[in-house]
């Protein structure tokens, strides 16, 4: 029997893939998105001609009340977005280059946030998607494009970073499997409830949702999380299973599961529900490890070091399903997906081989800020999305743009604070292993 | 019988006088190479210098060839339908190439995991 249902998780996961793949929905691009090169505009008419690029077939296109035709770019790749709520067919809402020139600034500042996104990832399973997104975006990057490179260099980092924590025997790859089985039919659940939201809500209603989403799982869970990693540094660091966990694995409700890394037996219809909750907040805010990672942990009864290890498997699992999802809609830029990855490979190998050195809790506790953070930058941007929906009255444009001020910093703070908490206590951890070392020779020697 | 270092060394002192030069040579290296093995601090591994230095001159020669038909390479990686294959594809073999030079790499700086 716990073969069978093994077998069949992992028989689910390639049918998710196809099924997905033949319908070509998921989380791709929206419909109203073309992909293609502006070949003709005609100023007096406020119309261009566009050549898609999948089927080669040509429009025309009516330009949205607020674009110039001097500002249509001829013979690059484009990305249009067709405004759905126009009186007339095919009007343009707006056009955005595909591919954006890379300077020198530029090419510097992917290499560093990959750098800290690898090591953040490397050393707590999930990672650098939260700021990833918008800061390729506040580059220049097209959102759905962004979204789509991101995503192609999450797959091979989370690869490399798996693989080195399995070497160290930390990540357990069946309870991954298992999760991340699970968590691909979360994100089809996910993205239905945000398609459902868009089309009653809007945008503003949609983004007050992501906020409202993010702000809610990690003030809850990263209170948590940094909660326990406060008792825990308190009390000497030593890990105990949370009672939760404890209860769970006590019901015997077949098919039941042996993980052995993870050092624990629960029931298979447990790790369902963690599993498809990873998955719905990948879909929603992108970052599915803050919930996978103390799911594991406070749910399912494994320790901070093997979630957080096991995370980077699930993350493998979703990066390339996703990645496949949106080459098919051909818009990763593989520049910014190898550029991310040119530093987040050396971090994310830094950051797994930093886990060997550490405590347990520290990976609490890293996580925990991190959530904590990021929770702000997300919670100031609420009143703007409420203002948006006339639920609340407006207020001046130098509040907001101070919000949004706080909004990024917080993130790059978030970023910031992490890596030197990671970088800190893997420098201690370091010394105090070559201290010892150095007087076990001294014993020897004497 | 279990000869000292120092009963070693007196015969090693014994044949080279005796003008047998070799067999001294060999008595004292002898009990060099077990002094050797007999090490407590173990010698650390080499470190891989010619593994990164052949992964990073790959992985250069990739970015390199790869930024400089940008154009090119940007066009065909998004067309879509079957050609995901492309990007895809290269993030798996940068990952493998970079991801091996940056594992030879920290080695060679001497960041290993705790054993």
């Amino acid at each position: 029997m716990k073969k069978l249902l093994f077998i069949l998780m992992f028989a689910l996961l390639p049918l998710a893939m196809v099924a997905q793949s033949a319908l070509a929905a998921g989380d791709g691009p929206s419909k109203d998105m073309l992909k293609g090169i502006i070949t003709e505009v005609n100023a007096a008419e406020r119309t261009l001609v566009f050549q898609k690029d999948d089927t080669k077939e040509f429009m025309t296109l009516t330009l949205g009340e607020k674009m110039q035709p001097e500002d249509m770019k001829m013979n690059q790749k484009v990305l249009i977005n067709l405004d759905k709520h126009a009186a007339a067919d095919k009007v343009m809402k707006d056009v955005s280059i595909m591919f954006i020139d890379m300077s020198v600034s530029k090419l510097l500042a992917l290499l560093v946030i990959g750098a800290v996104g690898g090591l953040l990832s490397g050393f707590i399973g999930s990672g650098g998607a939260f700021v990833m997104t918008p800061a390729m975006m506040s580059l220049g990057v097209p959102g759905a494009v962004a979204v789509a490179s991101n995503m192609c260099h999450k797959f091979p980092k989370a690869m490399v970073g798996a693989y080195k924590r399995w070497k160290y025997g930390q990540a357990d790859i069946k309870l991954g499997l298992v999760m991340a089985s699970t968590a691909v039919i979360g994100v089809q659940i996910g993205i239905k409830i945000q398609k459902h939201i868009l089309n009653q809500f809007g945008g503003a209603g949609s983004n007050l949702y992501i906020s409202a989403v993010f702000m809610v799982v990690l003030v809850f869970v990263g209170g948590y999380v940094f909660y326990d990693a406060w008792k825990l540094a308190k009390g000497g660091g030593k890990e105990t299973v949370s009672k939760l966990a404890i209860a769970m694995q006590k019901i015997n409700l077949p098919p039941m599961m042996h993980f052995k890394t993870a050092k624990v037996t629960i029931s298979a219809w447990i790790t369902i529900p963690v599993g498809l909750l990873t998955g719905m907040l990948a879909a929603t805010i992108a970052v599915g490890g803050f919930v996978g990672v103390p799911g594991m942990i406070y749910v399912i009864g494994a320790s901070a070091m093997v979630a957080s290890a096991t995370e980077l498997i699930i993350a493998f699992v979703m990066g390339a399903w996703g990645s496949v999802q949106w080459g098919l809609s051909g818009l990763i830029d593989i520049r910014l997906a190898l550029l991310l990855l040119a530093t987040s490979l050396i971090g994310v190998q830094l950051g797994a081989l930093g886990t060997t050195y550490v405590k347990d809790y520290i990976i609490k506790v890293v996580m925990a800020t991190t959530m904590l953070i990021v929770a702000v930058s997300r919670g100031v941007k609420i009143p703007g999305y409420l203002i948006d929906l006339d639920l609340m009255s407006p207020i001046d444009a130098g509040t907001l743009a101070l919000l949004e001020g706080i909004s990024f910093w917080s993130l790059v703070t978030a970023l910031g604070s992490a890596a030197l908490i990671i970088i800190v206590a893997m420098v201690k951890g370091m010394t105090a292993d070559r201290h010892s070392k150095r007087a076990l020779a001294g014993v020897n020697h004497g | 019988m279990n000869l000292t270092t120092f009963d070693k060394n007196m015969s090693a002192i014994a044949f080279a006088e005796a003008g047998e030069g070799d067999t001294a040579r060999q008595i004292l290296s002898e009990s060099a190479k077990k002094q050797a093995g007999k090490s407590p601090v173990p010698a650390g591994r080499p470190k891989p210098y010619s593994k990164t230095i052949i992964f990073g001159m790959l992985s250069i020669s990739a970015y390199v060839l790869l930024f400089t038909n940008e154009k090119l390479v940007t066009e065909i990686f998004t067309m879509g339908g079957w050609r995901w294959v492309y990007p895809v594809g290269a993030a798996f073999f940068f990952s493998f190439i970079h991801g091996a030079f940056a594992s030879n790499l920290l080695s060679t700086l001497g960041l290993e995991a705790k054993k």
